[in-house]
């Protein structure tokens, strides 16, 4: 798994590219979320998203120029089972959920459990999430989750980072990404730091040759 | 504007004399009539593509000739720009046509064309010609004041060949000019020299030179040459104001006249298919002009990733130059991946020419060229795709006239077989109005040997049992707003129904409108509105939830629905055939998503049959788990084909005319479509992931649904040739397929992995000295039966528990 990565996402100038996946219930606001950081744009008209997808920025993370790559899923949970096919290779994981929605808050920890089954990490307790609670733009009378209590939650699970956003106001959305960033890299570096330098890298190098070779 | 041009009279023998007693210039005269016109400027190995066999082309010399000019004034040279255009000829001639001037067209050819010829060559008159009455032979000539624009296409990524198309002002055009470049010795000395100025292979607007620049140069020199601001592959001749004004420059007040009007000169005309019919190849020969011009658009574009592809051997030498040329890094910030761009780029190029192409109607080379250009060395299509194509009729649309009179007018009864009307739906599609019935039947809705009263009958009942299923949970207030697991499910499903048809197809009219007030206050969409179609997709869906219990609604049955609904605008009808429609669809959605891993493994396997080179690239790219073809398969393409293509595509596919699960054939068609594409530039999941997800709206759908069939019948005969060379099967006996699962550990050099995997597995869909094995799931897709979900082994209960999240 870190084979591909390496040969994948990193690059002669020493610049890194990181691998962000972005989960939650349906309806939370994911697609808006990614399309927000990256674009700039907010539409209301997204459709459901089917499948995967992703879209890439280069930021700036102390100095270091990365490219993330943010990966965007269907929220539906049936449809995550084919989800290994992009989990791999993650530097963190993006957990949202709707703070109007009490149901898409009660899920994050099966979310963050079944990521870390599928993606398998090599040390699960370490590695990044960042939680987001999103649509805060809507008004007060229909929030569910209360600040407080997402707080106490994400503290419970590690001191996990959190935001609250809005997609659709560019509220905090940048602060957030920001700092996904900075974990996304600590946790590419860690993984670079932490061994894996055996035979996998043998194989990365004949990988890589056998990658760029293709002619076909 | 035709009216005001008089052809100018045949050149006379006194005009002949003339250049002969030109004293400035030492005069080579043709040598077997010992007069002619002047040959200014010419281009050798300039062919016309008569067809989109290579051997058909016909090579020529593309000139600028100068015929008399009228009395009065004096006789010029290319030394002297002052010629009326109408004495200026621009002239194609096949080699064959020119007997002993050849050589003078050689020898003009290999002129130094940046400074004016030492002598005049003549050479005999060229037939005009300013229509196409010339076309039989091919050769023409057409006086330059009679040029209204040029569709000039410099050859670039994919395109070999750099082609100019001739508009004439009176309408017509001419058969596209293919620069052969790489066998023109004028260009390659030009572009050499040009190389060796400036160290440069760049012209002044960092264009890569090639030979119908050479012409363009050549018509400047004597008139004006506009390029489109629009249409930026249209040069306009000596425009008009009026012309300028409309599509000269950039549009300042009505941009959409400009715009249609250059769309209209540039695929008015069936010639100009022939613009467009450079072959698409799967090598990159060169990489020219647009693609710069391309980069430039990429706003975005990472160095790292340009710094990746250059290191990329497979790259030639010019595209390499090209990344390494300052102004194209300035433009590289953020891309996803340089390959990636590349790719859909040039496929860009390709879907364009295939879209202009199907505004003309369909002819048999079409497809024929369709072939050579996109396929390669994947042969397909050879013998069948004539057939399909070639019968026009069959491809007519079935109008209501057509399907009515397949109906006995007093019984209603279907008075020719089943199999006639699929065939007829299969390959033309249906009307709107013939829709709302045929669809019934497709969907099973309505047996096809029904009577008209039987039918009525049916309806009535199936009415009566929307009503009672709907009632079940609209009267069922325990669940409505009752505590407990089967209350909170079922609401969980309404509030995902309704977040899922508020954002489907919302741009289709009838579920656009946001006017009516929302009956429930406590939705998330009160404050937006909603309309009387979207409330009855609610409905609909929430009764499929009711009708489907072991499945209820998941996401994505929207999409299935939405264009059901909006043929049949009523919602019990339109309900019981989206329960015909489930039937097929329901393995799609299972909760284990087993119906989806399925067709994803037999897409594999039918790759790998099909296909094994492809097949052996994607599995380098670890793309073989084909997720990136999730979408297309859960919702039948609905997310890649605009509305109405959906509807043509599903009720081609309902009749499961050639095979009950089609829509793979038509993934595979998508698949090779782009094959070159994803050979050449994709090598890695997430870029063919990426690739392929941004090929919606971009899939032209006729040609789709043509080389899928071909892709069938070529998929048939492989089943055939296999079960030929082993014996009939017995069906048990049939080994799953074993994937090449060789590591690439192993050597990279490719006669040492093709040994390896010829001895490392049993998979062999590779050739083998028995032929490719035919798997279950493969042998499967000949049979017309749709797969359905077994129902005694129900899928979980959707409220069911389990190590994953318990809401969904």
């Amino acid at each position: 798994m870190s084979s591909r990565k390496k040969v994948l996402l990193k690059n002669k100038n020493s610049d890194y590219k990181l691998k962000v996946i972005i989960l939650g219930d349906s309806g939370v606001g994911k697609t808006s979320l990614m399309n927000q950081y990256v674009n700039k744009k907010f539409s209301a008209s997204y459709k459901a998203t089917i499948g995967a997808d992703f879209l890439t920025k280069e930021v700036l993370v102390d100095d270091r120029l990365v490219t993330m790559q943010i990966w965007d899923t269907a929220g539906q949970e049936r449809f995550q089972s084919l989800g290994v096919a992009f989990y791999r290779g993650a530097d963190c994981c993006v957990l949202v959920y709707d703070v109007n929605n009490q149901k898409s808050f009660e899920t994050l920890d099966s979310w963050r459990d079944e990521f870390l089954i599928q993606a398998s990490p090599r040390d699960a307790d370490s590695f990044p999430f960042v939680v987001i609670g999103n649509k805060i733009d809507v008004d007060d009378g229909k929030r569910q989750v209360p600040q407080k209590r997402a707080m106490a939650f994400c503290q419970s699970k590690g001191n996990l980072p959190y935001f609250e956003t809005s997609a659709k106001e560019a509220i905090n959305v940048e602060q957030a990404f920001e700092v996904i960033a900075r974990h996304a890299l600590a946790q590419e570096e860690a993984e670079e730091y932490t061994g894996d330098f055996g035979a996998s890298t043998i194989v990365d190098i004949g990988a890589d040759a056998d990658r760029d070779g293709c002619a076909c | 504007m035709p009216e005001e041009f008089t052809p100018p009279a045949s050149p006379t023998a006194s005009f002949y004399d003339l250049s002969e007693d030109d004293e400035d210039y030492s005069t080579i005269t043709h040598t077997s009539t010992g007069r002619g016109v002047i040959l200014l400027y010419t281009k050798s190995k300039v062919y016309v593509h008569p067809t989109p066999s290579a051997k058909d082309n016909i090579p020529g010399f593309i000139a600028l000739i100068q015929q008399k000019p009228p009395t009065g004034e004096t006789p010029s040279t290319a030394s002297s720009p002052v010629v009326n255009p109408a004495n200026l000829l621009l002239a194609w001639l096949p080699e064959s046509a020119l007997g002993s001037a050849y050589d003078t067209y050689v020898k003009v050819d290999l002129l130094d064309t940046s400074a004016p010829p030492k002598q005049t060559y003549l050479v005999p008159p060229p037939p005009i010609s300013t229509g196409n009455s010339s076309l039989g032979s091919y050769s023409f000539s057409v006086p330059v004041s009679q040029i209204y624009s040029l569709l000039v296409r410099p050859p670039s990524l994919g395109w070999w060949w750099g082609s100019i198309v001739i508009n004439s002002r009176s309408g017509d055009s001419f058969p596209a000019l293919f620069f052969h470049d790489s066998e023109c010795a004028s260009t390659i000395a030009q572009s050499k020299a040009r190389t060796q100025r400036n160290f440069d292979p760049f012209g002044e607007n960092g264009e890569l030179f090639w030979g119908g620049d050479e012409v363009l140069r050549w018509l400047k020199r004597f008139v004006k040459v506009e390029r489109s601001q629009v249409e930026r592959t249209v040069y306009l001749i000596d425009p008009t104001k009026d012309d300028l004004l409309s599509f000269g420059q950039k549009p300042v007040i009505d941009s959409t006249a400009g715009r249609d009007r250059a769309v209209a000169t540039a695929s008015g005309s069936t010639d100009i298919a022939a613009a467009v019919m450079d072959p698409f190849t799967k090598a990159i020969k060169s990489a020219r002009w647009t693609l710069l011009e391309q980069f430039a658009k990429v706003t975005q574009f990472s160095r790292q990733t340009a710094s990746n592809i250059i290191d990329n051997p497979s790259l030639p030498p010019q595209v390499r130059k090209l990344l390494k040329n300052p102004d194209v890094i300035s433009l590289q910030d953020d891309f996803d991946s340089a390959r990636l761009y590349l790719a859909r780029w040039a496929m860009g190029i390709a879907e364009q020419s295939e879209k202009e192409r199907a505004k003309i109607v369909w002819k048999r080379e079409d497809i024929m060229e369709m072939e050579d250009s996109a396929v390669g060395e994947f042969e397909i299509l050879d013998i069948e795709a004539g057939n399909i194509r070639g019968d026009g009729d069959r491809r007519r649309v079935v109008e209501m006239d057509e399907w009515s009179s397949w109906w006995n007018k007093t019984s209603g009864r279907l008075e020719i077989t089943v199999d006639e009307v699929k065939e007829r739906i299969f390959h033309g599609g249906c009307d709107a109005a013939v829709r709302k019935e045929a669809w019934l039947f497709l969907l099973e809705v309505y047996p096809w040997d029904s009577t008209k009263d039987e039918r009525a009958a049916l309806m009535n009942s199936r009415r009566d049992e929307y009503v009672r299923l709907k009632g079940k949970w609209w009267d069922d207030l325990t669940r409505r707003e009752g505590q407990g697991e089967a209350g909170e499910y079922w609401r969980d499903q309404k509030n995902r129904i309704e977040k899922d048809v508020h954002r489907t197809d919302r741009n289709i009219p009838i579920f656009a409108g946001e006017d009516t007030p929302h009956p429930d206050p406590d939705s998330q969409y009160s404050t937006i509105g909603t309309n009387v179609h979207l409330e009855q997709m609610k409905d609909m869906l929430l009764t499929y939830n009711e009708y489907n219990t072991t499945l209820g609604y998941v996401q994505g049955m929207s999409d299935l629905l939405a264009p059901i609904y909006a043929v049949f605008q009523d919602d019990a009808v339109a309900f019981w055939a989206f329960v015909g429609f489930m039937e097929r669809m329901e393995r799609n959605f299972l909760r284990d998503q087993s119906g989806m891993r399925a067709q994803l493994v037999t897409l594999d396997q039918l790759v790998m049959l099909m296909d094994p080179v492809l097949w052996k690239h994607l599995e380098k790219a670890e793309s073989t788990n084909f997720f990136f073809f999730f979408r297309m398969i859960l919702v039948w393409y609905k997310r890649e084909f605009e509305w109405n293509d959906v509807l043509r595509l599903w009720e081609s596919m309902w009749t499961n005319y050639l095979s009950g699960q089609f829509h793979l054939f038509v993934t595979l068609a998508v698949l090779e479509r782009h094959r070159a594409v994803i050979m050449d530039h994709l090598q890695h999941f997430d870029e063919v992931l990426k690739y392929i997800n941004e090929l919606s709206g971009t899939i032209e759908l006729n040609s789709t649904l043509i080389r899928a069939e071909a892709l069938f019948y070529k998929f048939q005969r492989t089943v055939e040739a296999s079960d030929r060379r082993n014996g009939f099967p017995s069906p048990g006996t049939a080994t799953p397929m074993v994937r090449l699962t060789h590591r690439r550990t192993t050597s990279s050099a490719p006669s040492a992995s093709s040994e390896n995997s010829a001895s490392a597995s049993k998979g062999k869909a590779v050739a083998d000295k028995d032929g490719p094995e035919i798997t279950e799931p493969l042998r499967a897709l000949l049979s017309r039966n749709i797969v359905r979900v077994e129902k005694k082994e129900p899928a979980e209960d959707e409220a069911g528990k389990g190590k994953t999240p318990v809401r969904e």
